[in-house]
């Protein structure tokens, strides 16, 4: 079995698009949420977590991006960042494939609502070709490895919310098994006024004017977010012979399922539970520093996740600090669990987590040690990050640094 | 080093345009029955093009007893039905395995289509008042694995792939590599995709839609015919199908996956070569050893040249006597089921020594000339089968099945 080491890591969200200034503006409890952009009466008051000013042309160039959508450009984006920060050149690219593989809930909305519409409006006939080929779900995978010239594996994930955590873990399957020796993993999720609205209409949100509060006695829900990010992941092999510099190491990936009938309360099996337990292996919970979890403020999800973790650190649950990056970021979605990661990795390597945005009055009854307020002093090396969606996916990646 | 944990296909349950289950769909693919006939799910009065692959007189309540089966789109019902009568067909007794030991890995293009067109519909007619909690909660394509687990009560390893039209090939690919490591029991894996009218108004528009057949491989070909419908195999370790003295269909031999990088839509050679050649090293064969190609063959003029060019290449001087035919043909092109359809096929060709035809083949391309089994199913042994599929965005999966004889432990 070969080993996985992380080279590089590539993001852009609303709080930037360098892992160090988004964990220093995580550390310092800045957030990203503005006012809606997406006009429409449904949104007055509600706040988003976007990308100000997005311009892919700053990172990819002059080149023609017309054949991509904001999902398109939000991978290309993460994809160049995280190339050049591992140092895949493109020379090195042309000797050595490399892959990618992209955790999203719903690929591009935008695109696919458009495309819809107006052949509905308009008529067959004005339904644009170019448009179609990237109403795939799996579109921005093959246009990100389209612009990078990314020849190995190319696949897409879907978990719902644990898409990108998912990704990072199904791509680290393939290199330990040898089926591949270098894949860019993530997520990415843009922001729609197709999204918006469902998250509204779901009842996902927040109160407008109010922030999400994860393990919050009074979490009330989320505020809808986009981003995209990803690991350059690599046979640690491959990583010696070329020099390049490893900032991390996936450890071990865990994943499960829960029904609808058993996500619909806070206790009763708990498959998220037992994931972390099978990535943590035979070690156990010892040696694991922090916890990096994908709660957002909803009132169901994060008691479940709570659940899973303090059950499965059992004696160890109350001196290992919890965080999210979700009350500052948002629901990300597809994007959540890599951006979980990256920051978890920035954590450990500056030895400071970032607390838990909104929480001011921490649920009791969840028996964690949640960083509050300010953020905590660390000195571990290994760290575990947790993913959860609505429909009962489940999954826990273990992370460490040297 | 360690030797593999070998791998095996036990069931298999098939929703599809010219039957539902093994037996029936077995027998229509090997009498070469199409399953095309004019759209019905929507109108199509303002296309150029009319027919479609639609699974006829399905009724989800058969098979959605646990879930309220309007909870849920038709990608769920035709994966639910299918995941039942693969595990019926397997003979797996539910109530004996850990559930959390059981994984679900499906494939799809779509998902679940059906909630974003009543969107745009309701967003068109200015009711956007109407758009409830069903759009996020039913339309985000996983809930297609986690309805299954959610009705069936498995509790394991729950994604969904959705790699377009190569996306059944990749979950069950997924699976097996599951199984390898270790970290599942039993895999239901396939793929399904409801027919759309995205999907169906993207093909018309991109000029691929054949007018009246589909015909891989002929001189004469005109394009794809969009189909609908649901494959899930069974997978385990071939230990744990021996001590439970299940049938085996095959052994999951190998697989290889890559990407063309090139362009969305055209099919190129380059990425398929290398998923083939990647498969056939990853199960250890030489291209003489395969006895049957399952084709990508959406009968569009330019995949089916390109796919010619690709196996000649792989396969070098065998290419000539490998049998390589398209169920597309029958079923047309059904999507992110449509290489988990395939895989049955190529499980039950492996079990049964038959290949399935490729209809419609009139007068083969001199561009297109293997021996693309015309018209009528032949009898052969087929001691490995391979299968093929290409997908936008470049995303090329090949996958090869292999004799298991009852000797095999």
């Amino acid at each position: 079995m070969s080993e996985v080491v992380i080279t590089g890591v590539g993001l852009v969200c609303a709080l930037g698009d360098q892992s160090s200034r988004v964990h220093e503006a995580l550390c310092a409890g800045e957030d990203g949420f503005d006012p809606s952009p997406i006009p429409g009466a449904e949104f007055e008051g509600y706040r988003v977590s976007a990308i100000r000013e997005f311009d892919p042309r700053h990172y990819l160039g002059a080149k023609n991006l017309r054949p991509l959508d904001r999902t398109g450009r939000l991978v290309a984006v993460a994809a160049e960042l995280a190339l050049a920060d591992s140092g895949w050149s493109v020379d090195r690219r042309r000797a050595q494939d490399v892959g990618l593989v992209l955790g999203t809930a719903f690929g591009s909305t935008k695109t696919i609502g458009e495309f819809d519409r107006r052949a509905m409006q308009e008529g067959p006939e004005y339904a644009s070709p170019l448009d179609f080929a990237n109403t795939v779900i799996s579109a921005a995978a093959g246009q990100g490895a389209i612009w990078h010239h990314l020849r190995g594996v190319n696949s897409t994930i879907s978990t719902g919310l644990a898409s990108g955590l998912h990704a990072i873990g199904y791509a680290s399957q393939l290199i330990r098994s040898g089926r591949a020796t270098a894949l860019l993993a993530g997520g990415a999720e843009e922001l729609s006024f197709e999204l918006l609205l469902g998250y509204v209409r779901a009842g996902l949100s927040c109160a407008p004017g109010d922030v999400p509060r994860p393990f919050d006695r009074r979490r009330s829900g989320g505020i809808l977010g986009e981003g995209a990010g990803f690991l350059a992941l690599e046979e640690s092999e491959l990583a010696r012979s070329r020099n390049a510099r490893v900032i991390g190491r996936v450890e071990a990936f865990g994943a499960g399922y829960d029904s609808r009938a058993t996500m619909a309360a806070a206790n009763g099996p708990n498959a998220l539970r037992a994931a972390i337990t099978r990535a943590l292996g035979s070690a156990g919970p010892q040696g694991v520093g922090a916890v990096m979890s994908s709660a957002s403020g909803h009132p169901l999800l994060d008691a479940r996740e709570a659940v899973a973790i303090r059950d499965a650190l059992g004696d160890r649950a109350d001196l290992v600090p919890v965080t999210t990056i979700k009350g500052n970021l948002g629901e990300t979605q597809g994007a959540g669990g890599a951006l979980q990661t990256m920051v978890m990795l920035e954590s450990l390597r500056a030895r400071r987590l970032p607390p838990v945005g909104g929480l001011e009055q921490p649920d009791e009854r969840f028996g964690l040690d949640f960083v509050t307020g300010a953020p905590r002093s660390i000195d571990v090396t290994r760290a575990l990050v947790t993913a959860l969606a609505r429909e009962g996916n489940a999954c826990a990646l273990v992370v460490s640094v040297d | 080093m360690e030797s593999l944990t070998r791998v095996v296909v036990t069931g298999v349950g098939v929703v599809t345009s010219i039957g539902v289950g093994r037996e029936v769909f077995w027998r229509h693919l090997l009498e070469g029955q199409s399953g095309i006939s004019p759209v019905g799910s929507f109108d199509t009065s303002r296309f150029q093009v009319h027919l479609g692959g639609e699974v006829k007189a399905f009724r989800p309540e058969e098979s959605v007893k646990h879930l309220p089966p309007e909870s849920m789109g038709r990608g769920s019902h035709l994966a639910i039905a299918a995941a039942r009568l693969a595990i019926e067909d397997a003979g797996l007794k539910t109530d004996d395995i850990d559930p959390m030991r059981v994984g679900v890995s499906m494939g799809t293009t779509s998902g679940e289509p059906k909630w974003i067109e009543q969107f745009d519909d309701r967003e068109l007619a200015g009711k956007r008042d109407d758009i409830g909690e069903e759009f996020l909660n039913r339309y985000p394509c996983h809930v297609l694995a986690a309805n299954v687990a959610s009705e069936l009560g498995f509790r394991g390893v729950n994604l969904v792939i959705p790699t377009a039209c190569a996306a059944g090939n990749y979950a069950v690919a997924h699976a097996f590599d599951t199984i390898r490591c270790g970290d599942a029991d039993v895999m239901l894996a396939g793929g399904s995709d409801p027919f759309s009218r995205i999907t169906y108004t993207g093909f018309a528009r991109l000029g691929a839609i054949a007018p009246e057949r589909c015909q891989p491989f002929d001189k004469h070909r005109r394009g794809m015919i969009p189909g609908e419908g649901a494959a899930v195999l069974v997978i385990e370790p071939l230990a744990r199908a021996r001590a439970r003295g299940a049938r085996v269909y095959a052994e999951l031999a190998g697989y290889g996956l890559s990407c063309d990088a090139s362009h969305m839509t055209a099919p190129q050679s380059d990425g398929p070569v290398r998923a083939m050649q990647a498969a056939l090293k990853d199960a250890g064969l030489a291209p003489h050893q395969i006895s049957y190609i399952s084709a990508h063959g959406t009968g569009t003029p330019t995949n089916d040249r390109v796919e010619t060019l690709a196996v000649k290449q792989v396969f070098g001087e065998a290419a000539s006597s490998v049998p390589m035919s398209s169920i597309k043909s029958m079923l047309g092109h059904t999507m992110g089921a449509a290489s988990a359809i395939e895989a049955v096929a190529c499980a039950l060709a492996v079990w049964d020594d038959h290949i399935p035809p490729t209809i419609n083949l009139d007068e083969p391309d001199p561009e297109c000339d293997l021996d693309c089994v015309p018209g009528k199913a032949r009898r052969a042994t087929v001691e490995a089968a391979m299968n093929n599929a290409y997908a936008f965005g470049g995303n090329n999966a090949s996958m090869i099945f292999r004799k298991c004889s009852d000797s095999d432990t």
